[in-house]
């Protein structure tokens, strides 16, 4: 399946295998990056493709497999002997030393003379354009800044195999520009790369070679000219792609008239977005689009009291909730499903049922002092049952399930006060095909039971697929609103950029 | 942002020039060479205990059994000196306990994954009772030889020998952390052990190498109040451990790990040793010796975080502020 | 044989108390004078103040935080009662009491530097228990009798029969002591508060996940605060029992516990980060502790002075086990989590 290899240069990865615990996540990679190009990975979440880059890293080690450069065969496992090899990694957190300055962050773990260093430093610095402040501390960095700090690093470091691990997710357009420019050139200078991406248009700008992963295993590989993008979506799509078009078919359209909006946002301005005005209607599916640091996730958690407002009213079924605290947001009918559901959304060392319930711990549902642990069972399972959630026993440690099971609990507990809004943020990241069904079902099941939903996501299908309505946010601001039937993948993703599309503004 | 840095120390530094101002204003007679330099002397021990846990927290560990460490090698000393053993031996062998308590204590932590402040409490334990078993439990005194002669040597202008080899200590600590590129490990380990893995430091002997430094530094500080005190009571240096981690705390240390240097440890021992001299010129009596200290110390770290979250907040808003107001200029690159 | 070890550790009550008949069938072999009711009530009065505020540090730590304050507050309960009493005149009950609220307010500073301004635990009662140590000594300057010699003679009504406000430290109900009565009704308390009502559930959920709670609707900083104001208050009440019991009030009381009560609770299984711990697991490692302590050298000897060793060994050994032992069950979880960073 795979051409023959040419092992006389570049970084060749033979059979990889790797399994975490039962969990089997790589199984058999063979993947060829010949100096000087630049191998595109994509693939779904949970595909794998981290975790082979933190191999060819040394971060972790293989259980099966071989790895060369050029003709030698490589003893990684240690990042150490990653780095005596020209392999770096640029990781998709940056992981800097926040309390050091950008100088003693790139700087760290060499052995020359400071002096040397700095003067290479410049030249890379310079050769590429970056301008960047060598004594500003880490913590004061955006992650755009912190990714180029990254990219320095392993530029000092003579690195002849880059990894760059979605560095675009984090950057606003103009800095994706100036990052592509950056590897054009190192390309130039016969830099080997492996990017991983989501972004299929990125593909087609810097790549030369292309390899979807799938389930732990290259599904398709070769040069970027032998594909198009239909070719790779069709690629990319899981084996059972059908069940995303379920439902879309049948959709009921909103009748609008005469009913009141259930959540009234008037010129809210926080911090990351300003002047934003939307009304949200009950039963309706409300899609905030947008790429990522546009300002969304700041504008839903100031909504529910995580930020200080700054300007403007939010009016919950016409009552004031303006500057509310999250304690009071929820109790007056709001609830949440944050993007970062290990941050922000898991109790991981507690059971389901604790998980399920722990928003309602702040009302008389579950006990007044004392805990009622038979009446949080009781819920805990209706939404198992509900949600078809997997699981063996509620008091299993939410831990222990798969990463979409978990997210049903998650949206369990954001429906167990029985909110009048539900805020959805990115409610299908890192889940599977499967799970995201279920999870497109119960957002559905919420708009049939009256429930107002409003969804940020970046997946633009989603949005198509489920809004009654989109808004799409750039710089903070709101630049275009949607209604059903205008709802496109190029309307929303163009507006998500801040291009004008005037027939979409105006219909 | 270097001077921030800086800045961190020069506040401890400036905090103990203002106590020893207002001590003088009170009491003039404090303005007296030897009375200022008295301090100084005075924070030898805890000069070595400080910067030895310095190592520890800069990596984003504890260490809570220094004291019972200086109590083990002072005995040890004091025991060596009953049978008329050299300098030599006794420098050695507490140096050397020192460093197997460390390397004990870092097996623990380092490679068996025990919580910093839990494997510590259980060495505290043991050492503390080793410390009985070799003085028989009984405090160790009636020292032969020399070593009495060495407690309060002066060396010149009435600093002590122990001080100045203290600082010189402290030179070399400093110079190894800031300058060397395995020093800057331990700081690099704490303040991102992820960060740290990925360029190549090996996280776990950075973590082993500090805790055995620290061993041998309160080994060091066992010897210093052997031949400063001339007795060792079976519960010598209880507490001490507490007043390491203050003097660092107090120096600018983070608890959390990545963050300090040398020299504010160095600066927080010589507050720690100084406030019940302080006291007694300023006319109080030693009894408010730890109501200040600790008032101190909360003060100090109070203002310190809320001035590092403030800053952090300002920035972070100032960040997303600047979304909102400039279109498409924003950003760290510059294309 | 792996298996086996790897469930008793993960059954960490279980395992204590498989550790604490042991132990007690040992010492009673040994010498079994050992297994005398009164004798072992006794071993746990001789270290009562460990006893009661290590279940209530507990909670702190539950929610990842430290207290390493609370035994200079016992010292400081103890002289504020016996000043008050003694040379202000006041009322025993009322001294008391003063003193109570007095601990309180000290665990709600403390508890609010923790929870408020976001200042490491360890550090803020590193200093507190230097600056409650520190009061306690100048309180004790107040009074006529001379700081190391303690107050005494306190109420004490009716000849050999202990009542009044020492009853609280000598009494008996039914031939139990009066302190282990009390510190029965702690426990029981303890278990209510952690396990049974809705805010101890929230000082687990404040534990594994401060941020997830906050998304929960839970005030954690008023919760996080809360605990510091009762192990404080636990420490006022150890203060006042050796105070009752010794006859004697003293600023020094208690001073050199911190690391003991530290040593209990994580014997007892309470993860140092936050999150997991159980009120048995505590109580249970509080009474092995107690009874080595009386029972080492009754049995085998060893010096009543030198108890850190042992106490040391099995801590040392104990967590060095689990974790050895949990290496496969701990590497389990990093890995799964590792894999879902990758999914991510």
């Amino acid at each position: 399946m795979n051409e023959p290899l040419n092992k006389a240069s570049g970084l060749t990865v033979r059979g990889i295998k790797k399994s975490f615990g039962i969990n089997v996540v790589l199984k058999g990679i063979d993947l060829q990056v010949p100096q000087g190009s630049v191998v595109a990975l994509i693939g779904g979440n949970g595909a794998g493709k981290s975790t082979l880059v933190k191999i060819i890293m040394g971060i972790y080690q293989a259980d099966e497999g071989e790895i060369y450069m050029g003709e030698k065969l490589l003893k990684l496992g240690k990042p150490s002997a990653s780095l005596a090899e020209g392999i770096y990694l640029v990781p998709q957190e940056p992981l800097l030393f926040p309390n050091m300055t950008v100088l003693e962050n790139i700087l760290m773990g060499f052995n020359e003379k400071e002096a040397d260093l700095k003067k290479r430093l410049e030249k890379h610095m310079e050769g590429l354009g970056f301008n960047l402040n060598l004594q500003r501390k880490a913590n004061t960095l955006s992650i755009a800044e912190q990714q180029l700090v990254e990219i320095l690093r392993g530029l000092m470091r003579e690195a002849k195999v880059l990894i760059l691990d979605e560095p675009t997710s984090a950057l606003t357009f103009s800095e994706v520009q100036s990052l592509f420019k950056v590897v054009q050139d190192l390309k130039q200078k016969g830099i080997s790369m492996i990017y991983i991406t989501h972004r299929l248009n990125e593909v087609f700008e810097i790549a030369t070679n292309v390899a979807i992963m799938k389930d732990g295993l290259i599904t398709l590989e070769g040069p970027v000219e032998n594909f198009t993008k239909e070719m790779l979506i069709r690629g990319l799509l899981p084996d059972d792609a059908e069940m995303r078009d379920d439902g879309s078919g049948n959709y009921k359209a909103i009748q609008y008239e005469g009913v009141e909006p259930v959540l009234k946002v008037r010129n809210l301005c926080g911090y990351g977005f300003a002047d934003i005005s939307f009304d949200l209607y009950p039963g309706e599916i409300l899609g905030i689009a947008g790429v990522v640091g546009a300002g969304r996730t700041e504008l839903i958690s100031t909504i529910f009291g995580r930020d200080k407002t700054l300007n403007g009213t939010v009016e919950l079924d016409g009552k004031d909730i303006t500057g509310y605290s999250t304690k009071q947001v929820l109790q007056e009918g709001i609830n949440f499903v944050p993007e970062d559901r290990h941050y922000h959304g898991l109790f991981k060392i507690r059971s389901i049922s604790s998980n399920t319930t722990s928003a309602l711990l702040g009302s008389k549902e579950i006990g007044r002092i004392d805990m009622n642990r038979r009446r949080q069972k009781e819920i805990s399972q209706k939404y198992v049952d509900d949600f078809r959630t997997k699981i063996v026993s509620l008091d299993d440690l939410i831990g222990s399930l798969s990463g979409g099971n978990q997210q049903k609990v998650v949206i369990a507990r954001s429906l167990s006060t029985q909110p009048k809004v539900v805020i959805l943020d990115e409610p299908t990241r890192g889940i599977d095909a499967a799970a995201r069904a279920d999870v497109y079902n119960i957002i559905r099941q919420l708009k049939e039971a009256g429930v107002a939903v409003l969804m940020v996501s970046s997946d633009i299908e989603e949005v198509v697929e489920l809004a009654d309505r989109a808004i799409t946010v750039f710089q903070g601001r709101i630049n275009g609103e949607f209604q059903h039937d205008e709802i496109t993948q190029d309307v929303l993703t163009s507006a998500s950029f801040g291009i004008k599309n005037e027939k979409a503004v105006e219909q | 942002m270097k001077n921030l840095l800086k800045a961190r120390w020069m506040s401890s530094l400036i905090f103990l020039v203002v106590l020893f101002i207002i001590t003088g204003i009170v009491d003039p007679s404090f303005f007296k060479y030897s009375s200022i330099i008295g301090c100084f002397n005075n924070a030898t021990m805890y000069t070595l205990l400080a910067i030895g846990i310095a190592f520890v927290i800069m990596t984003g560990e504890i260490d809570v059994s220094i004291g019972a460490t200086l109590g083990l090698t002072a005995a040890m000393t004091g025991l060596i000196a009953q049978q008329d053993g050299s300098v030599v031996t006794m420098i050695a062998v507490c140096i050397g306990v020192g460093a197997l308590v460390g390397l004990v204590n870092g097996l623990g932590v380092a490679l068996f994954g025990v919580p910093s402040l839990i494997f510590t409490l259980g060495t505290n334990g043991i050492i503390r009772g080793l410390i009985f078993l070799v003085s028989d439990g009984r405090t160790v005194e009636n020292f032969n030889g020399t070593i009495g002669a060495y407690g309060n040597k002066v060396l010149f202008a009435e600093i002590t020998l122990f001080y100045t080899i203290a600082i010189a200590l402290v030179a070399i600590a400093h110079i190894v952390l800031t300058k060397t590129r395995k020093g800057k490990y331990f700081i690099a380990v704490g303040d991102n052990a992820g960060g740290a893995n990925l360029v190549g430091i090996n996280v776990k002997s950075t973590k082993l190498l500090a805790y055995v430094l620290c061993g041998m530094f309160a080994g060091l500080g066992g010897f210093v109040f052997a031949s400063k005190y001339g007795q060792v009571m079976t519960v010598a240096g209880n507490g001490y451990e507490m007043t390491a981690i203050a003097a660092c705390v107090l120096g600018g240390i983070s608890l959390s790990g990545g963050l300090g240097n040398m020299i504010g440890a160095a600066i927080g021992a010589v507050i720690m040793a100084s406030i019940s001299r302080l006291l007694v010129f300023i006319g109080l009596p030693p009894t408010y010796d730890n109501t200040i200290t600790g008032i101190m110390l909360i003060v100090i770290v109070v203002v310190d975080a809320l001035a590092q979250r403030r800053s952090i907040e300002m920035s972070r808003r100032k960040r997303l502020l600047s979304r909102t107001a400039t279109s498409a200029t924003e950003g760290g690159l510059e294309a | 044989m792996k298996n086996a070890l790897k469930k008793v550790f993960k059954h960490w009550e279980l395992f204590l108390v498989i550790f604490l008949i042991v132990e007690c069938a040992v010492f009673g072999i040994a010498n079994p004078k050992f297994l005398r009711a009164d004798k072992l009530m006794n071993s746990v009065v001789n270290y009562i103040s460990v006893c009661i505020i290590s279940l209530f540090v507990t909670l702190v730590m539950i929610t990842g935080g430290i207290d390493i304050q609370a035994p200079s507050i016992i010292g400081l309960t103890s002289i504020i009662i016996g000043v008050l009493w003694s040379d202000a005149g006041v009322n025993i009950w009322v001294a008391t009491l003063c003193a109570v609220i007095i601990a309180a307010l000290c665990g709600l500073l403390s508890g609010f530097f923790i929870a408020y301004c976001g200042v490491q635990p360890m550090v803020v009662t590193l200093g507190g228990s230097f600056l409650y140590s520190g009061l306690a000594l100048l309180v004790s300057g107040m009074s006529a009798t001379p700081a190391y010699q303690g107050i005494s003679g306190f109420p004490n009504k009716e000849g050999k029969v202990y009542t009044d406000f020492r009853f609280l430290g000598k009494g008996e109900i039914f031939g139990i002591p009066m302190q282990i009565v009390i510190y029965i009704v702690l426990i029981l308390l303890c278990v209510w508060i952690l396990h049974r009502t809705k805010y101890g559930e929230r000082l687990y959920l404040i534990g594994v996940n401060q941020q997830a709670a906050e998304y929960s609707g839970i005030n954690t900083r008023a919760t996080i605060m809360s605990t510091y104001v009762l192990s404080a208050v636990s420490a006022a009440l150890a203060g006042i029992l050796l105070t009752a019991n010794m006859n004697s009030a003293k600023y020094n009381h208690g001073a050199s516990y911190t690391l003991a009560i530290i040593t209990a609770v994580v014997l007892g299984g309470t993860l140092n980060t936050g999150g997991k711990g159980s009120i048995l697991g505590t109580v249970l490692a509080s009474l092995i502790i107690c009874f080595l302590r009386y029972g080492l050298p009754i049995c085998f000897n060893v010096d009543t002075q030198n108890l850190d060793l042992p106490v040391g060994i099995i801590l040392v050994l104990v967590v060095l086990g689990r974790e050895i032992a949990g290496q496969g069950m701990l590497s389990g979880l990093f890995k799964r989590r590792k894999k879902k960073a990758s999914a991510a």
